[in-house]
């Protein structure tokens, strides 16, 4: 009787530590201990010996940022020790669906800002005394910051402004072979496109070999349509943000537009789409004239295709109509998990590296990504860097965030693109694509 | 009450042998490991089966289970089949989309590998060490490398199968990105990733064909020949039947490597154009890691479980003998 009692005794702490390990075992709170400098670790946090993990996703030009951050934190702080740890993309959002239900997490962690909504269960709340969200609101761009703020708290701070909207990466030596003025001046959409028809060239089987102008890239896609339906004056939210709204005039006419310049050979999105001939790649291939991809597409296409001999340079397209107002996704940031036993020395951190003015400039310059903050922004550094944020600078302040959806990336990824795409394509109509891209983006609130 | 004592004392001693000690304890750890590692898993995914559970939510208290991820019975198993969502359309798609990618790849596998067996069978011995490694050689290959090296021979513009097409007069196609390109009702993005697919895949069955056709008894075919069958009539009457136990095994193990293709569509079209590709392991792969929904993920994998566990029973029914040769 005795031996039965403890084998099944040992077989319930089995079957109880098997339990605890996927269950999360939270840790203790720690007590909040008021962090040093604003961001500057002037005042170490804590004179203990501290050891931190950083997890982010793999890109070269983003961590050597991050190692320059940690370094500089960890001169100032002597008893603070970060290990950076980086994942594969697709790798890292695994591994945080994984480690996250299980308490096991980095202390502080790389995050989309659009995905802090997803997230905000198993996030930590940045106290009021590292920043409260009037201060952050101040600091930062209102989209960059806007992801990280759910139902009203603050869970981390943005890195960058995760500009998708209105950028157009412009190759130099095919404007000068087609005779058109460069860098190009559009003063409305319909130049752009009289440029992009000069800049399309088809092989000799009647096949487009180069795309005038791309913009068939799902980001491209989805953010100009929703700049388009704002810039003339709808919204794809309903009044409460409790519905989506996409079967409008407005945002029929912004498709319009769009198999407009389909039909004028600007483009053919069965051969230039997210599939086949991806803008970050077919115009780092000559393959494009105009190609429509955010800033962070440069570092890695020259990284990528280091024989691209072409002139080259980035431009931003006029709006629709209007002021060029647009959408934006709350770009790359950090979050502290609530499971760290060092939260306070990890915000410290977070600060360290977001919100002091020059550490964020040097991660902005080395990852080739637009400032979240605007004194940053508008900074001499990165004028000489990076003179295509100089060029944005007035387009900035028009930027609202997405707004959080219910899964973010089912909408952009798998309602908005793949219906557009379909309608360029001519496989739906543009009523057709509107109908099914309401009814899908408003079943994922179910 | 010696008797007792007696008996109490053997226990003492553990009443096994050093050796019998050493082997339960070195077949018992690995034994709860594989418990706590293996059969945890699926137990795991069975449970979330029930579930709308999201890793990215806390839940309730127990496992994360209840709360925001909450119970939700069969009603996975409901929206699949009935269900009007994206993710209900998105999963029907590829069920038949798998489908036809087993039952074509399983049928072209055949009709290649039995035939080009029997031939490289026929030939000189020399020769024969030299064809098998020719078309085993694919299977060795990487299967990311497989796909790339077919994107980039599938590429529309500096692709080799479109050059040829232009040399010889053609008009060239997006093999991989053209929703309207179909050829007797599959699309043409499909039949681009099967060739690829059979390409990397054929020369393993190639293999199991050879050393099968080399263990029939010579003397068989033989008396065949001399009792007057033609070649056609020895291969169908002597060869197909007396093979029929490692075409059961080569149909079985098709069948399960086709139902779980993933890296090939992934890398080659993620599943496009239009969804002509998703498959049922690419779904969900995308709805657990994509989209966070891993209940829901689960109910699509027990889903593709039970499919392949039917088709395989119903293989191993037609196909079986009851003999040996």
């Amino acid at each position: 009787m005795k031996k039965k009692l403890i084998v099944t005794f040992v077989l319930l702490t089995i079957f109880a530590m098997t339990l605890s390990a996927c269950g999360g075992g939270a840790a203790e709170p720690t007590e909040p201990v008021a962090p040093g400098d604003t961001g500057s670790g002037a005042e170490p946090v804590s004179e203990e010996k501290v050891v931190l993990r950083l997890w982010t996703h793999q890109n070269n030009a983003f961590n050597a940022g991050y190692e320059t951050i940690i370094e500089a934190y960890m001169q100032e702080n002597p008893n603070v020790e970060i290990t950076l740890e980086t994942f594969e993309y697709e790798l890292y959002l695994q591994t945080l669906q994984t480690a996250m239900p299980a308490g096991e997490e980095a202390d502080i962690l790389q995050m989309f800002g659009t995905w802090t909504s997803q997230y905000a269960e198993r996030l930590e709340p940045i106290p009021d005394t590292v920043m409260t969200i009037a201060e952050a609101e101040n600091t930062f761009y209102s989209a960059p910051v806007g992801g990280f703020i759910v139902d009203g708290v603050l869970y981390g701070l943005p890195q960058e402004f995760n500009l998708e909207y209105g950028g157009v990466l412009v190759n130099k030596t095919k404007f000068d072979a087609a005779g058109i003025t460069f860098p190009p001046v559009w003063a409305d959409r319909a130049a752009m496109l009289a440029d992009a028809q000069a800049l399309t060239e088809m092989d000799n089987a009647g096949m487009m070999s180069v795309a005038g102008y791309n913009f068939t890239g799902s980001d491209a896609l989805a953010f100009d349509f929703l700049a388009g339906i704002r810039q003339r004056g709808g919204d794809y939210w309903n009044a409460d943000q409790s519905g989506f709204t996409f079967n409008t005039p407005e945002a029929k006419a912004t498709l319009e537009w769009m198999m407009s310049a389909v039909e004028a050979g600007a483009v053919d999105p069965v051969l230039f789409n997210d599939e086949e001939n991806w803008v970050g790649d077919s115009f780092f291939q000559s393959r494009v004239g105009i190609g429509y991809i955010g800033t962070w597409a440069i570092a890695e296409g020259l990284a990528n295709y280091p024989d691209f001999a072409d002139e080259w340079g980035y431009a931003w397209l006029p709006s629709y109509e209007g002021d060029p107002v647009f959408v934006a996704d709350s770009g790359w940031g950090l979050v502290v998990s609530p499971n760290s036993t060092n939260k306070d020395v990890a915000w410290d951190f977070v600060k360290f590296a977001t919100a002091n003015k020059a550490n964020a400039e040097g991660w902005n310059i080395a990852s080739g990504t637009i400032p979240a903050m605007p004194d940053v922004a508008k900074s001499d550094a990165i004028a000489a860097e990076m003179p295509w944020v100089a060029q944005a600078l007035d387009l900035l302040p028009y930027g609202s965030y997405l707004g959080n959806m219910p899964d973010r990336d089912l909408v952009v990824y798998d309602i908005l693109y793949p219906h557009l795409i379909l309608a360029l394509q001519g496989i739906e109509t543009v009523d057709e694509a509107l109908e099914a891209i309401d009814a899908e983006a408003n079943a994922t609130f179910e | 009450m010696f008797k007792r004592n007696r008996v109490k004392s053997k226990n003492k001693g553990g009443g096994l042998r050093v050796g019998q000690r050493h082997f339960i304890l070195s077949v018992t750890i690995p034994m709860i490991l594989y418990e706590v590692i293996g059969i945890f898993a699926l137990l795991w995914a069975f449970i979330l089966i029930f579930f709308k559970y999201s890793p990215g939510r806390a839940g309730g208290p127990i496992l994360g289970l209840g709360g925001s991820n909450p119970f939700v019975g069969l009603q996975h198993f409901q929206n699949m089949f009935t269900g009007a969502s994206l993710e209900a359309r998105q999963f029907r798609i590829s069920l038949v989309n798998t489908l036809i990618f087993a039952f074509v790849v399983l049928v072209l596998n055949l009709a290649i590998t039995l035939p080009l067996a029997t031939l490289i069978e026929s030939v000189k011995s020399r020769y024969k060490d030299l064809f098998r490694m020719i078309y085993f050689l694919p299977v060795l290959t990487a299967s990311v490398g497989v796909a790339e090296m077919w994107t980039y021979l599938y590429d529309p513009q500096a692709g080799l199968i479109n050059a040829i097409l232009r040399a010889l007069g053609g008009t060239p196609v997006a093999w991989l990105s053209d929703p309207r390109a179909e050829f007797f009702g599959i699309s043409v993005s499909m039949l681009a990733v099967i060739i690829a697919y059979l390409w990397a895949d054929y020369g393993y069955n190639l293999v199991i064909f050879i050393a099968a056709l080399q263990s029939i008894p010579r003397e068989l075919k033989e008396a065949a020949m001399i009792d007057g069958a033609n070649p056609w009539q020895t291969f169908s009457k002597i060869t197909i039947p007396l093979l029929q136990p490692t075409i059961l095994f080569v149909c079985v193990m098709t069948m399960l490597s086709s139902f779980q293709v993933f890296d090939v569509v992934q890398v080659m079209t993620d599943g496009g154009p239009n969804h002509q590709t998703r498959v049922m392991v690419l779904d969900i792969y995308d709805n657990a890691f994509r989209f966070q929904r891993m209940g829901w993920s689960a109910a699509v994998s027990f889903v593709l479980f039970i499919i392949v566990m039917v088709v395989t029973v119903i293989q191993m029914r037609v196909l079986r003998t009851d003999w040996e040769y």
